[in-house]
């Protein structure tokens, strides 16, 4: 297993900070307090969260990329971000049909962590570049997606032939429904407003939110568009998966992360190569 | 009609130069900073979530509109309003749905009755339909209104600002990750020539697969061949200096990754306090702020390191800053708005009340419109083929064999 993009303690320490402070942000309606000004205002919280999300993403992602990334690793993700944004429109149309993850899912895979978290959050991002689709959701999809290639990454290194595209479907499933009940839980103050049966109840204890959010994403998205998304996803693994891999794991190999790079003395006859490199 | 033609091709039509009125930076048709533009829609948004009153938003939605119409692009983006005012559209219906059938907000005013659904006790014990109160529904309607607002505000921006400019302006410690998006956005519309060219290279060899097997016989060399690409392109990046890593001294990295951590622990720490109630206010918002600021610091000094040129760098001009200010000004009015008289700015639905204008909603309207007369027009499609002629490329068949040289085009576009 090749590691395209290092992480250092450092940066794991950061992501992981980062990570718990944006889980609040999707997750804030099951542990909002009933103080009586908040409840006079109720937009003010998912706004401080809006506005607090990106922010914690552009920090993660300059943190990853801050030990200075390969230019390799740099195309290769450039590339597999283009990929990804191409599949995306492709289902978008169709309930259900979601053919971005198993892409993901793979070649978190197969070039690690750090690279699968970059890769989700840049294919998102370019897709909604791409379908002019900038908006406060944007950052919640590419940290969601990012998580989904940081997984990926982290599943058990030995697994090999039949084993591993188990798992990584297994892995698929899972994630397309965790990806699914995030967004649910992000939109959830927004889509209901506040005073209806299913929206969240500030200051009522956890598992009566729980509850009501169990029930609002049943109702809304989780049978239908979510288990859509899931049967996509792992049978497209299972299709494509072995070739997906075989021919991913080839560019690993020829890119050849890993290999140290070393600077010899020319050979004297060779002419004097001083000429630094232009910057971009 | 030829001398039309020929003549609206060299210079914009006379038309349209006399219907804009007078701008501050002249007759020039040129592309705003595409960060004028998002901050005018965030202010309107800013503006729109300081009402209810469905009168303003409605006002703020066709004053978005109206600047959209007159000066945006014939960019592939800029067509993406229609699509947002849709969406808007649906998140009003959805709050009105979701009324109906889950109840909430009940009223005196009853409409009609439905039919009642009591679920069981796992599903929350909540009932299904049940009276309908007038108040109920416009209470969604005023909600639901002000967020299709807020969004369509965003779907101005979308609109108007060039996403790849915008790109341009990121900070440097976020120099890499934009490289990448740079070369997803020039690499996407090669992928289709790709495609193209494996489908004519299979029909060569005679596979007539349909299906399922065709599939895999298209999308695996296409993946394959966007992989060797990506390598090439590497190679090509690595000669003219890009991705390179600058020799930065530990002691600064130590510096910067402090900051981040620090502030990181900061937000963490503030998020609880904004959360929790029992915890003094100080560890709420102000300590989320705080944290927030450092871990910004640390990242912006860490950016500072990184070496990068800029060609053709997007100036701030008297325009661009006119156009932002009316969106900040917008924001501002609405806010004083508020102040002075917020029973106008939320109508209260029970008792049922007709929403009124007062004088400073409208002020604030006038000033979000002003957009639509005090930038200047947009450069028009031939001005911009002439100056970026690989936009009319059909299939990027050129633009393949040069990988640098085209991303480094994309990335100026």
């Amino acid at each position: 297993m090749t590691t395209a993009l290092r992480v250092a303690p450092r940066t794991a320490v950061v992501l992981v900070l980062a990570s718990v402070a944006a889980l609040a942000a999707f997750s804030w309606p099951f542990f909002v307090p009933a103080r009586p000004e908040s409840m006079a205002r109720t937009t003010e919280a998912p706004l401080v969260f809006i506005v607090v999300l990106p922010v914690l993403v552009a920090l993660v992602l300059a943190e990853l990329s801050s030990g200075g990334v390969d230019s390799k690793a740099l195309a290769m993700l450039g590339v597999l971000a283009a990929v990804n944004a191409a599949l995306r429109p492709l289902g978008a149309g169709t309930a259900g049909i979601e053919t971005v993850f198993f892409l993901l899912v793979l070649a978190g895979r197969v070039f690690g962590p750090g690279f699968g978290f970059l890769l989700g959050a840049i294919s998102l991002f370019a897709s909604a570049l791409l379908t002019a689709g900038v908006g406060p959701w944007l950052p919640f999809q590419m940290l969601a997606a990012a998580w989904i290639g940081l997984g990926a990454g982290l599943l058990p290194a030995r697994l090999r032939g039949r084993v591993e595209v188990a798992v990584l479907a297994g892995y698929g499933a899972v994630a397309a429904y965790g990806y699914g009940l995030l967004m649910n839980l992000w939109f959830w103050p927004f889509s209901t407003g506040a005073d209806t049966q299913l929206s969240y109840v500030a200051g009522a204890p956890v598992l009566e939110n729980l509850h009501r959010f169990a029930v609002f994403t049943a109702v809304t998205s989780t049978f239908g568009w979510d288990t859509g998304r899931a049967i996509t996803t792992t049978v497209a693994i299972v299709l494509v998966g072995p070739a997906v891999l075989a021919a991913l794991r080839r560019a690993a190999r020829r890119a050849a992360f890993d290999a140290p790079v070393t600077f010899a003395v020319p050979p004297p006859t060779a002419p004097p190569g001083d000429r630094q490199p232009s910057g971009p | 009609m030829t001398e039309q033609v020929t003549a609206g091709k060299v210079a914009p039509p006379p038309t349209q130069v006399a219907r804009s009125g007078p701008t501050i930076a002249g007759r020039l048709p040129r592309a705003l900073h595409p960060g004028a533009w998002w901050l005018w829609a965030l202010g309107l948004a800013t503006a729109a979530n300081h009402t209810t009153n469905p009168l303003p938003l409605a006002l703020l939605v066709a004053a978005a509109a109206l600047v959209v119409v007159r000066r945006r692009t014939d960019a592939p983006w800029a067509f993406a309003f229609r699509l947002y005012l849709v969406l808007g559209g649906m998140v009003v219906a959805m709050r009105i749905v979701f009324r109906l059938v889950f109840g909430g907000g009940q009223g005196d005013l009853v409409l009609f009755h439905l039919p009642e659904i009591p679920l069981p006790a796992w599903a929350a014990g909540i009932r299904l339909f049940g009276p309908v109160a007038a108040e109920q529904l416009l209470g969604g309607f005023y909600d639901g209104l002000r967020l299709a607002t807020m969004l369509i505000c965003l779907g101005a921006a979308n609109a108007l600002a060039n996403p790849k400019r915008l790109l341009r302006a990121v900070p440097g410690a976020l120099y890499a990750v934009s490289t990448a998006v740079v070369v997803a956005l020039s690499v996407a519309p090669q992928l289709v020539e790709s495609v193209l060219r494996v489908r004519r290279a299979r029909r060569l060899r005679g596979a007539t697969g349909k299906g399922l097997r065709a599939l895999r016989g298209i999308a695996l060399p296409v993946l394959a061949d966007a992989l060797d690409r990506s390598l090439a392109l590497a190679a090509a990046m690595d000669s003219r200096g890009y991705g390179r890593t600058a020799a930065i001294p530990a002691s600064h990295r130590a510096l910067t990754g402090g900051l981040v951590l620090a502030g990181l622990v900061g937000v963490c720490v503030g998020t609880y306090g904004l959360l929790d109630a029992t915890v003094p206010s100080y560890l709420g918002l102000p300590m989320l702020l705080t944290g927030l600021t450092t871990a910004v610091v640390g990242m912006l000094l860490a950016g500072r390191r990184v070496d990068r040129s800029r060609y053709r760098p997007d100036r701030w001009g008297l325009a661009d800053v006119v156009v932002a200010g009316c969106g900040v000004v917008t924001a501002a009015v609405t806010a004083a708005a508020g102040s002075v008289d917020p029973a106008r700015l939320y109508p209260p639905v029970s008792p049922l009340t007709w929403p009124e204008l007062t004088p400073l909603m409208l002020l604030a309207v006038v000033v979000a419109v002003a957009p639509a007369w005090l930038a200047p027009p947009p450069p028009t499609r031939t001005a911009e083929r002439t100056s970026t002629p690989v936009t009319a490329a059909p299939a990027g068949a050129i633009r393949s064999a040069t990988p640098g040289r085209d991303l480094q085009r994309e990335a100026h576009r």
